[in-house]
């Protein structure tokens, strides 16, 4: 096929990590997380393989996913309502497992025979935990020039504290890469290392008929996790090579990073960075924002669709929002169709869609401990 | 399946009266209230009101217009069967005819709708900005048992000459057709908006192309001959919000008309009645630590670090800080430059209005006038153009126009 081919197929596990953010994910999953003023995690690395040619993407999901195939729909917004590939989501299939998977081997195992039915030569693999602006192709491209068998992705950064703090371990296993000359020399679970670490981004690429092989291995024994059951085992066998990414990452590691990665949007360096290329989403139609008479914002992302009439400073609004009159809003994260009626003032809160702040009201968080206010609830 | 009532909305016309901003684009491609195209109203309106087959009839620079609405899904019109068409002229074996009048271009695509074999067809005009049920009109017209509807407007008395009248009875009954009259009869302009039955549409416009002497127009030859005939005509009273963009003037005031929906009417921010377009996909706007925002509409994309009052910006819009923008329409892309001060004016598609530059100026008694400048124009630093320019080239830095 013509130059957009990359010859590979996606595969995302949207609800890796799910319960770091348990108040966010009550009626959703990790990958429907709103972010970013107008987007939902999963856009964004769903967005980047699709900006570099990947155009048959399957979405595993494992449970509360209603959130996330209403966002999805046909997949028409990321151009993936295609007759070949386009986008595929694999809710569990009951008659194979009994259980709901709780690694990736067992949400594989669950489509190994669509995987033996692909074309594709390589696969790549990915969670909607980090909002990024990923270069898929130069992963794919050096993997082909490294010749492993696998490549991971990974960020040099300080481990989060909602990472190491995570007390459900078996969901929430992280990893960490000993690195020599580009090849993973060790898998480290769960490191409570201090310093900046290869943080692995389980971003995996390798080739399907490798994955269908060692899935089916796996399968057979019972194993559950990918790193800890299939690579961390045969790494004297493997050739596993890593990959920086450099670019701009927000990883959604608690409540206290998803409020800073929103606010870290506000600057334009920031912003520019995870936007260099397209990111995707399920158009609403909104109207554009309108600011009344009155309104007084400094430093704010806002959204289509919002009405404000009071003050808003350092804060991401996103769609729909409305602020009214005399009303104040100071270092807020406002969900979709949040309504801050007359004179209420909000600082330091992160409130859910359709959250509904009465006439008056004051609410104050700190910048370590934002007010979180779940959807659908009146102040 | 036949279908009830499908649509036709004339987007041909070239919109010369809005000089700089059609030179590369039809009228109805203009853009319009922060994220959208004129034409996003009557096809918002023909899905809001149940109509899913519209054909659309071009001729005047179309790529804009074509590209944009593509395969119509922005507006839930790619259907199976129906959905939006874009008609321009073609070669048929007996020869081939740009589309002479608005009458000549339904009658070139008869056998469109012959496709659908519609009881009903409704003529749209592409150059207004209107929200509009047309299921309310099409109910009017059954009730009268018409075989021809008009929506008109009440005018002014004064304005009256500049419109195309309809004298009606008390039973709204149409008995008089005046086209823009020194002593009007009547203050119900019409609209441009006709409902007719498909027999009688397809009889009038065969019979009218075989008259050479006829300019295939709605207005001056078809709705006499009705008249003439005495058809049953009437005409429906609509009293929304309806403007004709037409001019830079208007096109201008339609815009600043968004700003204030509490007292002009047109309110886009109703649920039950989106308007949809086609998106930019941009991200959010972004809207700096020393900037003032009063009053305005912002969309995606923009990023503001100036002064923005009383203004529509469009997708993309960048305001540099300490750059001013007043009352102005500044379409999509558009870059004003540090120091630059915008005013009263509007500027088209990715412009760049270079730093301390100044276009337009507030209005005074005797100097009303809208400044314009024409999409991917280049202002250089420190130009200088006055309230009535119409700007369709780059301007040097330091001149003046």
């Amino acid at each position: 096929m013509i130059n957009s081919n990359i010859d590979a197929l996606g595969v995302i596990f949207p609800n890796s990590y799910d319960t770091l953010v348990p108040e966010l994910v009550t009626e959703r999953l990790m990958g429907s997380i709103p972010f970013a003023s107008r987007y939902r995690l999963i856009d964004f690395v769903l967005s980047s393989m699709v900006n570099c040619g990947i155009d048959n993407i399957s979405v595993v999901v494992r449970k509360n996913y209603h959130s996330l195939l209403d966002h999805l729909g046909s997949g028409r917004e990321w151009d993936l309502t295609r007759k070949n590939g386009g986008l595929n989501i694999v809710p569990p299939f009951a008659e194979n497992v009994v259980k709901i998977y709780n690694g990736r081997v067992e949400a594989l195992a669950n489509i190994l025979a669509f995987l033996r039915g692909q074309k594709e030569k390589y696969v790549v693999m990915s969670d909607a935990n980090i909002a990024m602006n990923f270069d898929f192709g130069d992963m794919i491209q050096k993997h082909i020039k490294s010749g492993a068998d696998v490549t991971i992705a990974y960020t040099e950064e300080v481990l989060p504290e909602g990472a190491i703090a995570s007390q459900n371990y078996s969901e929430n296993l992280y990893y960490t890469l000993d690195i020599e000359d580009g090849f993973v020399k060790e898998i480290n679970v769960c490191s409570k290392e201090t310093g900046i670490q290869n943080f692995s981004m389980n971003i995996y690429v390798m080739e399907r008929e490798f994955l269908i092989q060692e899935i089916t291995k796996a399968t057979v024994r019972g194993h559950v996790h990918f790193d800890l059951d299939v690579l961390i085992p045969q790494m004297d066998k493997l050739k596993i090579a890593a990959y920086k990414q450099e670019g701009y990452v927000a990883r959604i590691s608690d409540m206290k990073a998803y409020f800073d990665e929103n606010m870290k949007l506000l600057n334009n360096d920031n912003l520019d960075a995870l936007f260099s290329n397209p990111v995707y989403t399920k158009i609403r139609d909104d109207n554009p924002t309108r600011y009344i008479q009155g309104a007084k914002v400094k430093n704010v992302m806002a959204a289509d669709g919002c009405i404000i009439e009071g003050e808003v400073e350092n804060s991401v609004l996103f769609r729909g929002v409305k602020i009214g009159k005399g009303a104040k809003v100071k270092n807020c994260v406002l969900m979709q169709d949040t309504v801050i009626e007359d004179n209420a003032s909000v600082e330091y809160v992160i409130s859910d869609k359709k959250v509904h702040v009465t006439e008056g009201k004051k609410l104050k968080g700190t910048d370590t401990f934002p007010v979180f206010i779940a959807k659908r609830q009146t102040v | 399946m036949a279908k009830e009532m499908i649509a036709m909305l004339l987007a041909g016309g070239q919109g010369s009266r809005l000089y700089a901003l059609t030179e590369k684009l039809a009228k109805p491609a203009v853009p319009f209230g922060g994220k959208y195209r004129i034409i996003d109203f009557p096809l918002s309106n023909c899905v809001n009101s149940g109509i899913d087959t519209v054909g659309i009839l071009t001729q005047y620079q179309p790529l804009v217009l074509n590209e944009y609405i593509g395969n119509g899904q922005p507006w839930d019109l790619d259907r199976l069967y129906g959905g939006v068409h874009v008609l321009p002229p073609y070669q048929k074996a007996s020869g081939s005819d740009w589309y002479k009048g608005t009458a000549n271009a339904i009658y070139q695509n008869l056998s469109f709708i012959e496709r659908y074999n519609p009881q009903y067809v409704i003529i749209l005009s592409g150059d207004q900005i209107c929200k509009q049920d047309y299921s309310d009109f099409l109910k009017f017209h059954k009730e009268k048992n018409a075989e021809f509807s008009v929506a008109v407007m009440e005018v002014p008395w004064d304005e009256a000459s500049r419109f195309g009248l309809m004298v009606a009875d008390e039973n709204d009954k149409i008995t008089e057709f005046q086209e823009k009259p020194k002593n009007p009869k009547s203050n119900l302009a019409s609209m441009g908006i006709y409902i007719f039955n498909w027999d009688i549409l397809k009889k009038y416009l065969i019979e009218d192309e075989e008259n050479p002497e006829s300019e295939n127009d709605f207005g001056n030859n078809i709705i006499p001959n009705l008249l003439r005939d005495e058809r049953r005509m009437y005409a429906y009273h609509f009293n929304g919000y309806w403007k004709d963009v037409g001019t830079i003037s208007s096109l201008w005031e339609a815009n600043m008309e968004v700003l204030d929906p509490e007292h002009s009417g047109i309110n886009l921010f109703d649920n039950d009645w989106k308007i949809y377009s086609r998106n930019s996909g941009m991200t959010g706007h972004k809207i700096g630590q020393n900037a003032v925002v009063e009053n305005s509409m912002i969309t995606d994309g923009c990023r503001i670090e100036g002064n923005v009052k009383h203004s529509i910006l469009f997708s993309g819009v960048q305001v540099e800080p300490g750059a001013e923008v007043e009352d102005a329409v500044v379409m999509g892309g558009t870059v004003i430059k540090a120091g630059a001060v915008v005013k009263h004016c509007i500027i088209a598609e990715n412009v760049v209005i270079g730093e301390n530059a100044v276009v337009g100026a507030m209005p005074t008694e005797d100097e009303k006038g809208v400044a314009t400048i024409g999409s991917g124009v280049y202002i250089g630093e420190n130009a200088k153009i006055g309230p009535n320019a119409m700007v369709n080239k780059n301007v040097k830095g330091g001149e003046e126009q």
